[in-house]
């Protein structure tokens, strides 16, 4: 067999490297896919939701054909500390209008969708094949091994996810350290559908999205999370690696005493667990991101550090698929003028910046450090479940304003004051 | 002519499918034909344990397997017309089953596992497993004869009903197969049979090295039971002989207490406990699927669990004794 | 030149088989694929053979059109031409049926000197294809072979069998049915996955066999198969062996 070279090639078939793959593909390129799974998704895992918008701008309609759960038209935040808890929902039935704003979905079949549209664009899809290295000739990436086999491309784009191998391989970044990420570990319950809509108040076949932050993490950073799919529920965790290693949690135990939590059982009650994963969320944020792109390499998604982590709700799918295509742009003009040096790469930025992923990801640059203040995850929950209990709670004692009982609140609490005001303005300007 | 056919490699495999036989025959009201080769002694012993008819199959050259048998057989299936055939599902059996029905172009449940009969319809329902022991499948059999391999030990022996009568009839040879024996290697006879121990110790690949078999044959010895594995055991690691694993594709059995040691629970080895009495299990995964199926587990890392299991049923059962 | 035949099936990955909560109703829509396990080793054979004798190897599989997935992964473990059977309504055949629908793709397409076949499929496991496909072809044939060794135009095989090994010497054509033993299946690399996508794939459909394939049995029910056990778990410590001891003893089950 003659040597191959082909244009690109794509190491990760997540939703990132399809969609680069599917664009490449669709102009005529030659383009290799390549998965470690045996199918594209059977390995991956998220909390549940994707918002549209991305996969709109490159499979207009995508809802009519993708393999998608229920679209969200509810949305709640709760504040858990210890038997109390307090909730915010906000129900927009404008959501359903198209482009329907967002989605629950499972990742197995919606990857593997993904991954089969760029096949059927003309990309070259190799499953089960994991890429151990990347090839380097004089400073410039030519390619990639797996195994005994060494394939050449003008340009790699790593999609390769949060641990992302081929970022460290090629010097784009250093080793992740526990603290720059998150554990999540998830567990997909099934109920029936009609069990669905009917505990979580939906009409046929909506969805809902329910976030928590507080005492459900043990008070570690992080929070949790619950979807619902058609006839199963997507509830998880997700907890930052450095705090779990500190006080010695496990995940899944930690994932267990959520599940048994009053706010959460009646909601999973007579559910059959069918699945539990876990997976890395990088959370580093901006500030910690490797470098996008170097001599013949593209990074994307979750390598190139694009997820948005408030802990209680990780977004990554819509950046992962708008960088994808942002870097499939990238490729093209590079091919164009047939310079896949990182000078010919260095549009990639711009591109990013044209469809929303940079700004994106500059806007929430002081989230992680935001998110470092332990404050968020024990007292302050505790001081707003704690008045919100107060406020509702009738024994006869002389009635006291709002305003006193938040005062008392907050100083019988562990937060100074000087410490809210300045969470306060971290919080505004970051989340 | 109509009748029930049986085929099986030996005498216990015969007379478990005379035990089914019978009771099919009287219903259609017709007769058991069972086939016999190389012992024309047990053709008074068949008929006491219910056949009305013994086949006598021609003694077979040298190098000729069993299945040269088959053109024999087939003639006289299409000559007599049988309603239901039965075949003992042993490696020779199943490949006998699916040539003989392949050539009468007939249907065949393989590795049937419950059977019974539709007055109405004259007609076998059968069940067996499939998708490697997580279902099962219930058919039935639109061609005629009605065929099915059984599994050994799926029905218990016939009992000798007496004074019975019945017919030997010799049959013709044909002519030799294609296929040649040109060398035999028996097996030689283990000490103790996984397939009929009433207590049955099991091991996985929880267990590190071959030495610490003796942990477990500890506990065998003060329990009076043998010794079984998993596949992964005994074909990969060998450190028991083949014929000790378990499941759909090792043997199938049916102690009165099976307790497995560091054994995941995977569906292939479960399929072959399905019968046991008692289901104990010992792992230090909690989640491990092994679980599912038993009636008691102790979570747990076997290496200390082991020692203390053997001690205490020591210390119990010398207690009964005394 | 050596001609090898191996079949395959396409099954549904066990793992993925789930149940409906509360009822024995088996939920397969979700279920992926694969190349029966069994079979993998039928093709690793017919590969390993064809790379010591020269000659080729074909890849066949009956099934419906989903089953197409199947070629590329098949033709990356080695053959060099796949040949697909595929109608809608062959995703529900029983085994005399995918013996005769082989058995007619063969002979009309096909030259072959020795085919090789899985010890049975991973879904049914009727383990009767094979024995049937040898009988509608009129070739010799066996089953249970741990070992296979090509001499000129015959074939000594080594079956497993109850009661030890039979050593048995066949002219070819043959069929044979491989255990898992015989060898271990190479695990296909970037390049083998890569070349497979340029091999050729004949595809035959049902009209092309020129004949309609009745079923001989006919299934009533497929249930998930219940193993209701107490479940009762106990953990490592002392005192909880001791009353796990005392409880299997209540049971009566050792004596
Ligand atoms: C607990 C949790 C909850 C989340 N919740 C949400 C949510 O609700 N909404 C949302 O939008 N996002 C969520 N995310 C984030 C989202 O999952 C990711 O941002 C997104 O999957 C990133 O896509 P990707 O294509 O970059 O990477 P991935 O989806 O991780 O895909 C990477 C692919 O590369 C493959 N691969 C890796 N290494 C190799 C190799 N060496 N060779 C070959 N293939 C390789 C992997 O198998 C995988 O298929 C969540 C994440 C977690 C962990
Ligand atoms: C087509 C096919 C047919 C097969 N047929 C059979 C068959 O007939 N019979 C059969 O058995 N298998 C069969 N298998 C293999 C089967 O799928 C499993 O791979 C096998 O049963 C697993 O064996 P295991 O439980 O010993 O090992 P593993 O799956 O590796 O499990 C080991 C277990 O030991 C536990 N463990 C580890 N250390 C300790 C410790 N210190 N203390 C306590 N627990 C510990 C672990 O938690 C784990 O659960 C077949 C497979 C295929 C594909
Ligand atoms: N649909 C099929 N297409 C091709 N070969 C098959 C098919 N079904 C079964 N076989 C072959 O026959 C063997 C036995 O199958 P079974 O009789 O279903 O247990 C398998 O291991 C395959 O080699």
């Amino acid at each position: 067999m003659a040597e191959e070279k082909f244009t690109a090639i794509i190491v990760g078939a997540g939703p990132a490297g399809s969609t680069a793959a599917y664009l490449l593909a669709q102009e005529g390129l030659d383009v290799l896919l390549i998965e470690r799974g045996e199918t594209p998704g059977s390995k991956n895992m998220f909390g549940g939701r994707m918002y549209s918008y991305a996969l709109n701008q490159v499979i207009p309609g995508f809802w009519e054909e993708a393999p998608l759960q229920r679209p969200v038209v509810k949305e709640t935040v709760s504040f858990m500390s210890g038997k109390r808890s307090v909730s915010m929902t906000c129900q927009d039935q404008n959501w359903l209008q198209t482009p329907v704003h967002s989605f629950t979905l499972l990742r197995a079949e919606f990857d593997a969708w993904l991954a089969n549209k760029a096949e059927e664009a003309g990309a070259m899809l190799a499953c089960g094949i994991r890429v151990d290295d990347v090839l380097i000739e004089s400073g410039r990436v030519t390619g990639v091994r797996a195994g005994e086999d060494e394939i050449h491309a003008d340009v790699v784009i790593a999609a390769d996810g949060a641990n992302s191998l081929l970022t460290e391989r090629a010097g784009l970044r250093k080793a992740l350290l526990p603290g720059q990420v998150a554990t999540g570990a998830k567990q997909l319950i099934e109920l029936s559908a009609d069990t669905i809509s009917q505990r979580f108040q939906l009409e046929d076949k909506q969805g809902a999205a329910y976030l928590y932050v507080g005492s459900c993490s043990s008070g570690m950073q992080g929070g949790g999370f619950l979807y619902t799919n058609l006839d199963s529920i997507s509830l998880g965790l997700v907890v930052n690696v450095a705090d779990l290693q500190r006080n010695q949690y496990k995940i899944n135990e930690l994932l267990e005493d959520f599940k048994s939590q009053p706010q959460i059982a009646p909601l999973i009650a007579g559910g059959q667990v069918a699945e539990y994963s876990a997976h890395l969320v990088p959370e580093a944020g901006f500030n910690m991101r490797p470098e996008l792109f170097g001599d013949g390499i593209l990074v994307v998604g979750d390598a190139a550090g694009f997820v948005i982590n408030l802990g209680y709700q990780v977004r990554g799918m819509d950046l992962a698929i708008a960088s994808g295509a942002a870097a499939a742009r990238t490729v093209m003009q590079a091919r164009a003028g047939n310079d896949f040096s990182e000078q010919g790469l260095s549009q990639y930025p711009d591109f990013l910046k044209q469809n929303g992923v940079w700004d994106t990801m500059e806007a929430y640059r002081h989230t992680p450090l935001f998110l470092d203040t332990r404050r968020l995850y024990e007292a302050y929950p505790q001081v707003v479940t704690d008045l919100a209990a107060d406020a509702f709670t009738v024994d006869g004692s002389p009635p006291e304003h709002l305003l006193g009982k938040m005062m008392r609140g907050v100083k019988s609490s562990s937060i100074k004051w000087s410490q809210l005001a300045g969470d306060a303005w971290k919080g505004g300007r970051s989340l | 002519m109509a009748g029930v056919w049986i085929l099986a490699d030996n005498r216990d495999r015969t007379l478990e499918l005379l035990n089914v036989a019978a009771g099919l025959a009287e219903k259609l009201d017709t007769k058991v034909a069972a086939f016999l080769w190389n012992d024309s002694q047990l053709a008074e012993d068949y008929i006491a344990h219910g056949a009305d008819e013994v086949l006598i199959l021609p003694s077979l050259e040298e190098d000729q397997p069993l299945e040269a048998y088959i053109p024999t057989i087939v003639e006289e299936a299409l000559r007599q017309d049988p309603d239901i055939f039965l075949v003992a599902a042993t490696a020779r059996g199943k490949e006998m089953a699916a040539r003989i029905a392949g050539r009468l172009n007939t249907g065949l449940c393989s590795g049937c596992t419950a059977l019974q009969f539709d007055e109405t319809g004259k007609k076998l329902i059968m069940e067996r497993l499939v998708f490697g022991g997580a279902a099962v499948q219930t058919v039935t059999c639109l061609t005629r004869p009605q065929m099915a391999t059984i599994a050994p030990r799926t029905f218990a022996p016939a009992v000798p009903l007496g004074d019975r009568t019945g017919q030997v009839r010799e049959l013709a040879a044909g002519l030799p197969g294609l296929v040649r024996i040109v060398d035999r290697k028996p097996k030689a006879k283990q000490s103790g049979d996984v397939s009929d121990a009433k207590v049955l110790i099991c091991v996985g690949r929880g267990l590190e090295k071959e030495e610490d078999l003796a942990l477990v044959r500890e506990l065998a010895n003060v329990l009076g039971g043998e010794l079984a594995c998993t596949r992964p055991i005994a074909e990969e690691l060998h450190w028991l002989p083949e014929e000790t694993y378990i499941g759909l594709s090792g043997q199938k059995v049916k102690p009165d207490i099976y307790i497995g040691v560091g054994i995941s629970g995977q569906i292939q080895h479960v399929t072959g406990i399905r019968d046991a009495r008692l289901i104990c299990a010992i792992n230090r995964d909690e989640n491990a699927a092994i679980f599912e199926v038993s009636d008691y587990g102790i979570v747990g890392d076997l290496y200390s669990v082991l020692p203390e299991l053997t001690r205490e049923f020591k210390r119990a059962l010398g207690a009964g004794k005394e | 030149m050596l001609r090898i035949i191996t079949c395959f099936k396409w099954v549904i990955d066990q793992a993925d088989i789930k149940t409906s909560p509360g009822s024995r109703e088996l939920l397969l829509d979700r279920a992926s694929y694969r190349i029966s396990d069994y079979d993998r080793f039928a093709i690793e054979e017919a590969v390993s053979l064809q790379e010591q004798h020269g000659g080729s190897t074909a890849a066949i599989t009956v099934g419906s059109p989903a089953a197409r997935k199947s070629l590329k992964d098949v033709l990356s473990r080695g053959p060099e031409k796949a040949y697909f059977v595929n109608d809608p309504s062959f995703d529900t055949l029983e085994p005399s049926q995918t013996a005769s629908i082989l058995a007619s793709a063969i002979r009309s397409q096909l030259e072959y000197d020795l085919i090789i076949c899985g010890e049975g499929s991973g879904d049914l496991y009727a383990q009767q294809v094979g024995p049937r496909l040898a009988e509608a072809l009129n070739i010799p044939m066996t089953t249970c072979v741990s070992k296979l060794t090509v001499y000129g135009t015959q074939i000594i095989a080594e079956r497993k069998l109850d009661d030890g090994i039979e050593v048995v010497a066949i002219p070819l054509p043959a069929l044979v049915t491989v255990l898992p033993e015989i060898n271990t299946p190479r695990i296909p690399g970037l390049k083998d996955t890569l070349a497979a996508s340029k091999k050729p794939v004949v595809d035959i459909k049902a009209t092309d066999l020129g004949q309609s394939f009745e079923p001989c049995l006919q299934t009533i029910t497929i249930l998930a198969s219940s193993m209701e056990r107490n479940g009762v778990k106990f953990s490592a410590d002392g005192a909880d062996i001791r009353k796990f001891v005392e409880v299997i003893l209540k049971t009566g089950n050792i004596s």
